[in-house]
């Protein structure tokens, strides 16, 4: 095992400590203060039983008003708020999806945008139905957009991508009425449902909950990711590094946060430009660092390498250094916290997409159009910035671990290829991977994702779950800040093996993987449901049978919600350590937990306890061993 | 059931029996009667090796027979399988060892049982030069004798050395196919349980080669698993026992391969894998071991394997022989200019063996001619000295000795496919283009079966030559070179040693010399053997060097801190496992004794070659212990640091017979001593110290006179 070791939350939480001291130097605030002057949170609020979607109200639900004015009652209100939930989830996600298919509509061979993998593309191209033969690979794209664009808004049917899964699925889903329309209407659809006198029956707000999360991952998730892929390159295993300790003191730090791998993409590609690591050092500096954080990271991890300095709860921590020369930001999960944090450095704040605009930031508009020189110019405002850091306040934690990240389903079907027999194997299928679980030697694996929530200690429950899953041979897939997590804590590495049971220990040495498989960002989540799906598909069982469990410990967005009923909704259980707002409702939670598996063969769990939790989850993978007979 | 409850299943079938077996041993013979496996100093070695703790009599081995219930553990996971299979595999040795009780030779021919650790010091060089690609271990009855026959021969062919166990050996016996550990196919033995055997030496190897201590479990899988590149073909139908046993094989990295199909679910990529299709199990196996095959492509009518380097030709079988030492024979490399040689020629200078009568002796020679820019003559020793492997690879060859005093027989059989006298021109050529690539430009090869010719030649042309390089060995000194060269090439299986290896020191498994690192450099400059410098000398006595450290250091990744050169004492050099020969001190004669590997019995020190062998190796330094070759006994350089060849008091009488024309030699320049070996005992002398010291002091042996050594 050599000096490898994993990295401990207690590590983490000293290495922000003594970031938070260079914070009050300066006057700093910190989400730690800020949790601690929102507690207590409202109850009201944490129960989901407060409703304002009308201007009689607010009404709150107690034992002496069990109705609103209009008369709902506190599962009307739940199931309405939970919809709602749901729909700015699926919104959020699918919107990023139509920028990547504009961004796709704008390819020109000689533009910045290129399609990197006109395999994929074309790929897709016949799975949809569309002509290939001859015709020149932009041309394609453009007509590839526009029908992606289309399923946004199509007057009738489903949505493409469902064909990807097993027909059981598709009648399941048919007969329930939750098969996925165009995605803006099943959006629309929601916040109507949702509208003062609509529906109040927590049946039909659950079932449309799981519809419209359905459209974000068999629809807008899915095209982000799929024509990121075609865009930006579909990524293959790369070796990176994560945790602040990545960000380089001798350098200009460019930090890029938030989702859209369009923006930083352009980033990169011009800090590794000759000419601006040329000016960089004409400013006094060595290079030019570009690290992540969030998503965005997980995307350029993914297909450059790009190091990634934190998750969620580490995006402050990252100007803490007072080494950061520019955050520059996308859309979703961007604290404007920032803002006022980057007054107190030297940072630059750069926002860059109309949808996220936030005070005491430089907003420097970003389009596919002027996608180059914008990205150009924001390198260079960062290079120039590096002579106003104030070197007393530069602190960069020497905290980092290995990671081999990148591995897409296209990556792991590879991997698996590679311990596959050609005497009695075919290529390019799962089988290999159905093999180990079959025999038991996997006992099964999970999709760990989600973010960072202040109210479970931070990465703590990601890591721990994670650690002692990979005890029991059960392996992990993660996305998200949940594979950051994992990354930060050196289970990405490969020599994590050493921490896993025989079983898995065993796959990683053959396969040579670490334990814990980074397959990206949050949207790349609909890389998991094309998983499973092939995995069912080639095992002939039903998604819902395969030992396959969901896992969101520390979950805090709406789009983690709309995540976990399209992950639900497609056959898997999902665990939670967060409870989704709806415990004021006996009713939904009962659905939640256990009566939706009658409609989609899957449920939630909810437990807050960690240690239970994974239990929950190992017991879970057991009883769908056994009820196979594996 | 699942493939988990089948494992623990057969495990506790296992268990059930081993324990009735001591239960009733016990019985028998009290707990306190000795058991042993023979020629090993590793008893009970995977015992051994799985705890660190021996078993020397039936009452230890009810105990281990405890430990080994500890690791039956029952939660559904991997690591129990592969613990129990590890517990099965343990009582299987535990049943097998019952049966060498009172010195018992339970095994007869064909099968062999246990297998010394000589024979494993044997594996380690062929297996590290890929000359032995894999081992297979073939478990059952295949569903045909002959399916099951031309598995063994597809094996065989590839040089994989093969071993038996069950019906397979039957099968072999059915069809009259010739066995035995000199073709490279071991029959061990009917019994399942005998399948320990070969997981025994898999087991040993680690603990030789690998410096992996006794009861480092972990280590020990780690290292089988990596380097030892075996795997299981097991024939239908397996039952609980056989695939607990499988779960052990797996567990140690080896791949089990079957065409059992009627257990659902139990494939597992790359390690269990079911092939309904015997035919492709060669194949199945060798993809899922990671096994490459160098193939040379020879253009001759019979197989080429490094498998049928041991095969003995009986008088019987003989369709011609040629023979050094009665009639003129040679083989010879000579180098001339390119213009000289045309690529691929082969002549044939008299008759064909087709004309020369059923078992008749005649006179060969060939000359090997080649050509290159970067050819130097001092490789041509080189080359040469690979001819006796080249040619007894050859399926129905065998050769034996060098230079003009070779014997060559061919098979009926083999004469009967075709072979004729051009072929040995086709071998010759193909493995020295194939080999020396990066010297060799062209190369044409001359046969001789004209008497005269033979004669004429050998006077004119070979003696001479041989003439010449012996001069030139006699004055290549470790103070006549600039140079020294490193040889890693054992690293496959002992990570952390080196060799350094000088003029007057030769590797220690006798089958690298100066000019075969050399060559091997000039091959393949990244290579095994790398150029050492030796310009800062710290200690002349014991040949130590600061550019030698420098390079040890690097090549062992850190492992190594300081080697000598010529000290068995200060810093010795470190051994890999494959050593021809090893020294250890002898106290009360103030000298040494040197056992070879073939020497079976006891030493005056009180151990045997394998205890004394198990004492070193693993690349860890042992000072007062030295692996070394044959060669070196007879160097100025040995053990120059505490006096030389004088200290040298006890030797096996086959092995001073070997060495002592140039031992001799030696000590009379050095010491002036005439007959120095009628000096040195052997074991029809002494095989304790006292009687030793007696037989010294009445020869006057220079040693006793000597500075103490410690």
């Amino acid at each position: 095992m050599g000096d490898f070791k994993l990295t401990t939350v207690e590590e983490f939480e000293a290495a922000t400590e003594r970031l938070l001291e260079t914070g009050k130097k300066v006057g700093a605030d910190a989400w730690q203060y800020r949790v601690k002057n929102q507690t207590p949170h409202c109850k009201f609020g944490e129960q989901g039983i407060c409703c304002r979607i009308c201007s009689m109200g607010p009404c709150r639900i107690t034992p002496k008003a069990p109705r609103g004015i209009c008369g709902c009652d506190v599962h009307g209100i739940v199931a309405r708020n939970y919809l709602k939930f749901t729909a700015g989830g699926a919104a959020t996600h699918s919107d990023h999806g139509r920028e990547i298919c504009h961004t796709l509509y704008c390819t020109d061979p000689n533009g910045a945008y290129k399609v990197k993998d006109p395999e994929k593309l074309i790929r897709i191209a016949k799975e949809w139905g569309v002509e290939t033969e001859g015709k020149d690979i932009y041309d394609l794209a453009h007509e590839m957009a526009l029908k992606a664009l289309e399923e946004y808004g199509k007057p009738f049917g489903n949505q493409n991508f469902i064909k990807r899964t097993p027909q059981h699925t598709q009648d399941l889903w048919k007969a329930q009425e939750v098969a996925p329309r165009a995605i803006d209407r099943e959006v629309s659809s929601s916040l109507h449902m949702t509208h003062m006198g609509c529906s109040s029956k927590p049946e039909a707000l659950i079932r449309q909950s799981l519809r419209v999360g359905l459209a974000d991952g068999w629809g807008g998730s899915m095209a982000g990711t799929e024509f990121s892929d075609v865009l930006f390159g579909t990524p293959k295993p790369i070796d990176t590094e994560a945790n602040l300790g990545v960000m380089n003191a001798e350098n200009v730090n460019i930090v890029v946060h938030g989702h859209d791998p369009s923006l930083s993409e352009m980033v990169c590609e011009y800090a590794d430009d000759p000419e601006m690591i040329a000016y960089a050092k004409e400013m006094g500096a060595k290079g030019i660092t570009v690290s992540g954080v969030c998503c965005t990271s997980n995307e350029v991890a993914m297909r450059r390498g790009i190091p990634m300095a934190g998750n969620f709860l580490q995006q402050e921590n990252v100007v803490l250094t007072g080494a950061c020369e520019a955050i520059v930001v996308d859309v979703q999960c961007i604290f404007p916290a920032l803002g006022p944090l980057s007054k107190c450095f030297h940072t630059k704040f750069i926002t860059t997409s109309p949808i996220a605009q936030m005070p005491d930031s430089e907003f420097i508009q970003f389009s596919p159009e002027n996608a180059d020189e914008n990205a150009k110019a924001i390198v260079k405002l960062a290079i120039e910035n590096f002579k106003n850091r104030k070197p007393e306040l530069v602190h960069i934690p020497d905290m980092k671990q290995k990671a081999t990240v990148g591995y897409s389903l296209e990556a792991i079907v590879k991997v698996l290829d590679g311990v596959t027999n050609s005497q009695v194997d075919t290529l390019g299928t799962t089988k290999p991977l159905i093999e180990c679980i079959t025999s038991g030697v996997l006992r099964g694996a999970v999709a760990m994702v989600g973010c960072n929530n202040p109210k479970v200690r931070p990465d703590t429950a990601h890591i721990e779950l994670m650690k002692k899953l990979i005890a029991n041979d059960i392996i992990v897939v993660a996305s998200g800040c949940s594979a950051q997590a994992a990354a930060k804590a050196g289970l990405m590495d490969k020599r994590a093996k050493d921490l896993c049971g025989a079983g898995l220990k065993r796959v990683c040495e053959l396969a040579d993987i670490p334990p814990v498989l980074h397959m990206g960002s949050c949207v790349d989540i609909s890389r998991m449901m094309n998983l499973v799906a092939e995995l069912a598909k080639d095992s002939g069982l039903n998604i819902s049978q395969l030992p396959v469990v969901g896992c969101a410990p520390e979950w805090m967005s709406e789009k983690a919600v709309s995540i976990g009923n399209y992950v639900v909704a497609t056959g898997i259980d999902t665990f939670l350590g967060v409870d989704p707002y709806v415990s004021g409702s006996s009713e939904v939670a009962e659905l939640l937990t256990g009566g939706i598996r009658d409609w989609v063969e899957a449920a939630y769990t909810v437990e807050t306890d960690i240690e239970k939790l994974v239990d929950k989850m190992i017991d879970r993978i057991e009883e769908k061993r056994a009820a196979i007979g594996i | 059931m699942t493939l988990f409850d089948i494992a623990f299943s057969g495990n506790d079938t296992v268990y059930g029996l081993t324990e009735g077996a001591i239960d009733a041993a016990i019985a028998q013979y009290g707990a306190d009667k000795a058991i042993a496996f023979p020629d090993t100093a590793y008893s009970l070695p995977c015992y051994y090796g799985v705890t660190g703790t021996k078993v020397g009599n039936l009452g230890e081995l009810k105990e281990a027979l405890g430990v080994v219930k500890t690791l039956m553990t029952r939660e559904k996971r991997l690591n129990d399988v592969f613990m129990s299979g590890v517990a099965t595999a343990l009582c299987a040795e535990f049943l097998e060892v019952l049966k060498y009780i009172d010195g018992a030779t339970p095994y007869e021919a064909p099968c062999y049982g246990h297998l010394g650790d000589a024979t494993i010091r044997e594996l380690g060089v062929p297996l590290v030069t890929g000359d032995i690609p894999g081992v297979a271990v073939i478990l059952g009855a295949a569903p045909s004798a002959e399916e099951g026959v031309a598995l063994v021969k597809s094996y065989q062919a590839q040089g994989i050395l093969v071993t038996l166990v069950g019906g397979i050996i039957d099968q072999c016996e059915e069809l009259g196919y010739k066995t035995g550990a000199n073709v490279r196919v071991i029959p061990l033995g009917k019994d399942v349980t005998s399948v320990i055997h070969v997981v025994s030496v898999a087991v040993r190897a680690a603990l030789i080669f690998g410096n992996i201590k006794g009861g480092d479990a972990a280590g020990l899988m780690e290292y089988t698993f990596k380097r030892v590149p075996a795997f299981v073909n097991a024939f239908s139908p397996l039952d609980p026992v056989i695939v607990a046993c499988g779960a052990g094989a797996i567990a140690l990295g080896f791949p089990v391969i079957t065409n059992e199909t009627s257990f659902p679910n139990i494939s597992v990529p790359k390690s269990l894998i079911v092939q309904p299709d015997v035919s492709k199990f060669n194949a199945t196996s060798l993809e899922a071991r990671d096994i490459k095959i160098k193939i040379t492509n020879i253009d001759i009518p019979v197989a080429f394997a490094s498998a049928f380097e041991g095969e003995i030709i009986r008088r019987g079988d003989m369709q011609v022989e040629f023979d050094g030492s009665r009639v003129d024979c040679f083989e010879l490399v000579t180098t001339k200019d390119v213009t000289e040689v045309e690529d691929h020629k082969i002549e044939l200078i008299g008759p064909d063996i087709d004309e020369f009568e059923v078992g008749s002796k005649h006179s060969i020679a060939y000359v090997v001619e080649v050509a290159g820019k970067s050819m130097q003559s001092d490789f041509e020793p080189v080359f040469e000295r690979k001819f006796h492997s080249y040619l007894n690879c050859v399926e129905g060859m065998m050769h034996t000795g060098q230079r003009d005093m070779i014997r060559i027989r061919i098979s009926k059989d083999t004469f009967n496919a075709g072979f004729r006298a051009k072929h040995i021109g086709e071998v010759l050529y193909a493995k020295v283009k194939s080999e020396f690539a990066a010297v060799v430009d062209k190369c044409q090869v001359k046969i001789y079966t004209d008497a005269e010719q033979c004669t004429k030649l050998r006077h004119e042309l070979a003696i001479p030559s041989f003439d010449k390089r012996d001069e030139r060995l006699n004055t290549l000194t470790d103070e006549g070179v600039d140079v020294y060269y490193s040889c890693i090439m054992c690293q496959a299986f002992s990570p952390s040693h080196v060799c350094v290896v000088t003029p007057e020191r030769l590797g220690l498994c006798g089958a690298v010399s100066w000019l075969d690192a050399k060559a091997t450099n000039e091959l393949d400059p990244q290579g095994p053997c790398q150029v050492i410098t030796k310009e800062k000398v710290i200690d002349e006595r014991i040949g130590e060097y600061e550019d030698v450290n420098e390079a040890v250091r690097k090549f062992s990744q850190g492992a190594l801190e300081d080697v000598s050169l010529y000290s068995i004492i200060e810093k010795p050099m470190t051994s890999c496992g494959c050593f021809e020969c090893i020294c250890g001190i002898e106290p009360l004669s103030n000298g040494v004794c040197i056992a070879n590997r073939e020497y079976a019995g006891m030493t005056p020190i009180g151990m045997t070659f394998p205890e004394l062998a198990s004492m070193t190796g693993g690349g860890v330094q042992t000072p007062g212990f030295m692996g070394h070759g044959k060669h070196f006994i007879a160097s100025k350089k040995f053990m120059k640091a505490e006096g030389g060849v004088a200290r040298i008091v006890w030797m096996p009488k086959d092995l001073k017979e070997q060495v002592a024309e140039r031992l001799n030699a030696t000590a009379k320049e050095m010491y002036d001593i005439d007959n120095f070996t009628d000096m040195i005992g052997d074991e029809t002398v002494a095989e304790d110290p006292e009687t030793l010291l007696a037989f010294l002091e009445e020869k006057g042996h220079p040693a006793l006179s000597m500075e103490p050594m410690m």
